[in-house]
C-alpha cells in the first residue's frame, strides 16, 4: 500500500513535470526549466561528497566550468560533435575527481573546502586569460544543440524533454549508486569514521571516489549547460554559484535523494517568486538561507512535516482524528 | 636586477605579513571553537567601510579618530558575531558549520552592497610616498603594512602569554572540556575571541587600503590566501600562520619573475595543494 502511494507521488511528479512547460511556457521559462534540471543533475552528484560523506566541496562552479568549456571548446574549435563533448566532460570531471580529490580527502580536515574554492579561482583566472582558446571573459557563443540521427533537439521544449530524461537516468543511476555498497560506505564513514575503517573500508579512498563522482555530475552538467544555453563565459561560474549548489542540498535535506530535486527546483525558481524584492534579493535570499541552515538543519521538506506535526498536536487535531 | 629582486622581496614580505594577520584572525576563531569562519574576508571589507565609508568619509572625522571609533564598533560586531554564528553553529556538523558562516558574510556582502553600492573609493593620500635607501625606492605602504603586522603579532603575544584571559584562550584551545570543567565560561571566551578577530580584520582592512581601494571585493583574495598561509604554516597554530604568510607572499612575488603575473593569484593555491600533497601538517606544525 505504501510503495503504491509512493509510486502514485512520482507518477504526479513527472506528469507535473512533463505538462509544466506546455502551460506556463515561454522561451524564458523553458529555458529556466532546463537550469532547473541540470542543477538538479549537479546536485545528485553534490549529495554523494557533501551530502553522504559530509565533505565541503566549494569548488562546484569551477568543476561545471571545466565541462563546459570541455565540450565547448571541442565544438568550436575543433568541430566535435556535443555527444563527445559529454564525454570529454565525464573524462575531465574523473580527472579533476582524482587530481583534486588526492591532495584535499588523504588527510581528514576541512582541506577539500580550501582546495575547491581554490580550484574555483584558478580556473576562473585560466579561463579568463587565455584568450585564443576560451575567448576570455567574452566566452564562447553559437554552440550547437545536441542532434539525433540527424534531427536536431532544437532548443526549447525539446531540449528540456531531452534534459528531462536524461535527469531521470541520472536519478536512476545515484539511487543505484546510494543503495550500493559505495553509497553505505559513503554513509558509514561519517557516521562513524572508526567503525567503518574496522570493517575494512579504506576510507580515504572511498572519499575520493565519492568526490570523483561528484565532479564527473558537475563537469556532466556544465557540458549540459554549455549546449542549453549556447554560450558561457566565465563570469557565469563564480563562487556564489557553487555555495546556490550547497544550499539547494541543504534546503531539500541533506543524504536525501528525492530531498535534491526540491532543493535544487527551489533554489533555482525562488529568484521568480521573490522579483518583486528587486535590489534586496539577494539579501532575502541569503537571509532565507542562513536562518535554514541554523533551524532547520534537516532540510526544509522534514522542517515543514515536523511544524506540522507540532501545529496538530498544539490545535488538537490529532485528538479529533483519534476519536 | 638586484633591485628588483629587493623590491619583490620587500613587497612580498609586505603582503606575506597581511596574510598572516589573516591566517592568525581565523585561527583565533578555530582554536576558541573549531569553527573555520568563511566570513573573515567579509568582516575585513566591513572594517575597510566602518573606517573608511562611515568615520572618514561620512562624518569627516580624521583618519586616527575614525580608527579608534572603529575600533569599538568591530568589538560590538565581534561579540554579536560570536553570539549569532558561533555560539550556536559550534555544536552543529561541519557542513551546517561551513554553510553558516559562508552564509552570515554574503549577508554582510549584501548589506555593504546595498547601502554603498558597488563603486569603489579610497582614503586618499593614506599611507602613499616612497622611501629612498641609497638606489632602491620602498613603497612607504609595505614599510607601514610590515610595522603594523609586527606590532600587532608582538601585541597579541603579549596578551595570550601574559593575561588571564589569554591564558583561558590558550586552554580552550588545547582541550574544550577540560576547561570548561576547570571553570572557564567558554561562551565568553568565544565572545572575546571573536572581537580579537575582528579588530585583527579592521587593521587587515585598513592596511590594505593603499592597496586594493575600499571595495566589496577588497578582501576575496587575501581572505582565500590567508587560508593556504594556515595549511602551508601549519594549520590551527599562530606562529605556523605567520611563517605560512610570509612564505606565500615571498613565493608568490617572486613568481613573477617565471610567469605572466595575470597567473599571480593563482600561485598562493597552487602552493597550498602542494603543501597538501607534501607536507600536509604544514612546516610548523607537528605531525598530522
Amino acid at each position: 500500500m505504501k510503495a503504491n502511494r509512493k509510486t502514485i507521488i512520482y507518477a504526479i511528479c513527472l506528469i507535473a513535470a512533463i505538462i509544466l512547460p506546455l502551460v506556463f511556457g515561454g522561451n524564458y521559462f523553458i529555458s529556466l526549466y532546463g537550469q532547473t534540471l541540470i542543477n538538479i543533475i549537479i546536485v545528485f552528484g553534490l549529495n554523494f561528497i557533501t551530502g553522504l560523506t559530509r565533505n565541503m566541496n566549494l569548488g562546484t562552479a569551477g568543476i561545471m566550468a571545466l565541462g563546459a568549456y570541455a565540450s565547448g571548446i571541442l565544438y568550436v574549435k575543433f568541430g566535435v560533435s556535443p555527444w563527445l563533448g559529454l564525454a570529454a566532460a565525464i573524462v575531465v570531471g574523473y580527472l579533476i575527481g582524482k587530481g583534486l580529490g588526492y591532495p584535499s580527502l588523504r588527510v581528514s580536515g576541512v582541506y577539500l573546502s580550501l582546495t575547491t574554492i581554490a580550484f574555483g579561482e584558478i580556473v576562473r583566472l585560466i579561463l579568463n586569460n587565455t584568450m585564443n582558446l576560451t575567448g576570455g571573459a567574452q566566452g564562447l557563443s553559437n554552440l550547437s544543440s545536441y542532434s539525433i540521427f540527424g534531427f536536431e533537439i532544437s532548443r526549447g521544449l525539446p531540449f528540456y524533454y531531452f534534459l528531462l530524461v536524461i535527469m531521470l537516468i541520472m536519478l536512476w543511476i545515484s539511487t543505484r549508486i546510494v543503495r550500493s555498497k559505495w553509497g553505505r560506505a559513503f554513509k558509514a564513514i561519517s557516521d562513524n569514521p572508526d567503525a567503518a575503517e574496522s570493517l575494512g573500508i579504506d576510507i580515504a579512498k572511498v572519499k575520493v571516489l565519492a568526490f570523483t563522482l561528484a565532479s564527473i555530475y558537475a563537469s556532466f552538467g556544465g557540458a549540459l549547460y554549455a549546449h542549453l544555453m549556447g554560450y558561457i563565459n566565465p563570469a557565469t561560474f563564480n563562487f556564489d554559484m557553487s555555495i546556490d549548489f550547497v544550499v539547494m542540498l541543504m534546503v531539500g535535506g541533506i543524504g536525501v535523494v528525492s530531498g535534491n530535486i526540491i532543493g535544487a527546483i527551489v533554489v533555482t525558481m525562488l529568484p521568480e517568486l521573490l522579483r518583486f524584492l528587486g535590489n534586496y534579493y539577494q539579501l532575502v535570499f541569503y537571509l532565507i538561507a542562513f536562518i535554514g541552515a541554523i533551524k532547520l538543519p534537516q532540510g526544509w521538506p522534514a522542517g515543514l512535516a515536523s511544524l506540522w506535526k507540532w501545529i496538530v498536536k498544539k490545535t488538537g487535531l490529532k485528538s479529533r482524528k483519534e476519536g | 636586477m638586484l633591485n628588483t629582486i629587493l623590491q619583490l622581496a620587500i613587497s612580498g614580505a609586505a603582503l606575506g605579513f597581511v596574510y598572516a594577520l589573516v591566517g592568525i584572525e581565523y585561527s583565533l576563531i578555530w582554536n576558541a571553537t573549531g569553527l573555520l569562519n568563511f566570513s573573515h574576508d567579509k568582516i575585513i571589507t566591513l572594517g575597510a567601510y566602518i573606517v573608511a565609508g562611515i568615520f572618514f568619509t561620512r562624518m569627516g572625522l580624521p583618519v586616527p579618530v575614525s580608527f579608534v571609533l572603529s575600533v569599538i564598533v568591530m568589538v560590538v560586531v565581534g561579540v554579536l558575531m560570536a553570539m549569532i554564528i558561533l555560539n550556536p553553529l559550534r555544536k552543529m556538523t561541519t557542513i551546517f558549520t561551513i554553510m553558516g558562516t559562508i552564509l552570515f558574510g554574503r549577508i554582510i556582502y549584501e548589506v555593504i552592497r546595498l547601502v554603498y553600492g558597488s563603486r569603489p573609493f579610497t582614503i586618499s593620500g593614506l599611507m602613499s610616498g616612497t622611501f629612498h635607501i641609497g638606489s632602491l625606492a620602498v613603497a612607504k605602504t609595505n614599510v607601514y603594512m610590515i610595522v603594523i603586522a609586527g606590532v600587532v603579532v608582538a601585541a597579541l603575544q603579549i596578551f595570550m602569554q601574559t593575561t588571564k584571559t589569554g591564558k583561558a584562550m590558550r586552554c580552550v584551545s588545547q582541550n574544550k572540556k577540560a576547561s570548561e570543567l576547570m571553570g572557564i565560561n567558554v561562551k565568553q571566551n568565544i565572545c572575546i575571541t571573536a572581537a580579537i578577530s575582528s579588530v585583527i580584520c579592521l587593521i587587515i582592512g585598513f592596511m590594505v587600503i593603499p592597496l586594493y581601494n575600499v571595495t566589496l571585493t577588497m578582501a576575496s583574495m587575501i581572505g582565500l590566501k590567508g587560508f593556504a598561509a594556515g595549511v602551508v604554516g601549519g594549520f590551527g597554530y599562530l606562529p605556523g600562520c605567520i611563517v605560512g604568510g610570509i612564505v606565500v607572499g615571498l613565493i608568490e612575488s617572486a613568481s613573477v619573475l617565471v610567469i605572466p603575473s595575470v597567473y599571480k593569484d593563482a600561485v598562493a593555491f597552487l602552493v597550498l595543494i602542494v603543501f597538501l600533497l607534501i607536507k600536509p601538517s604544514g612546516i610548523m606544525g607537528k605531525k598530522a
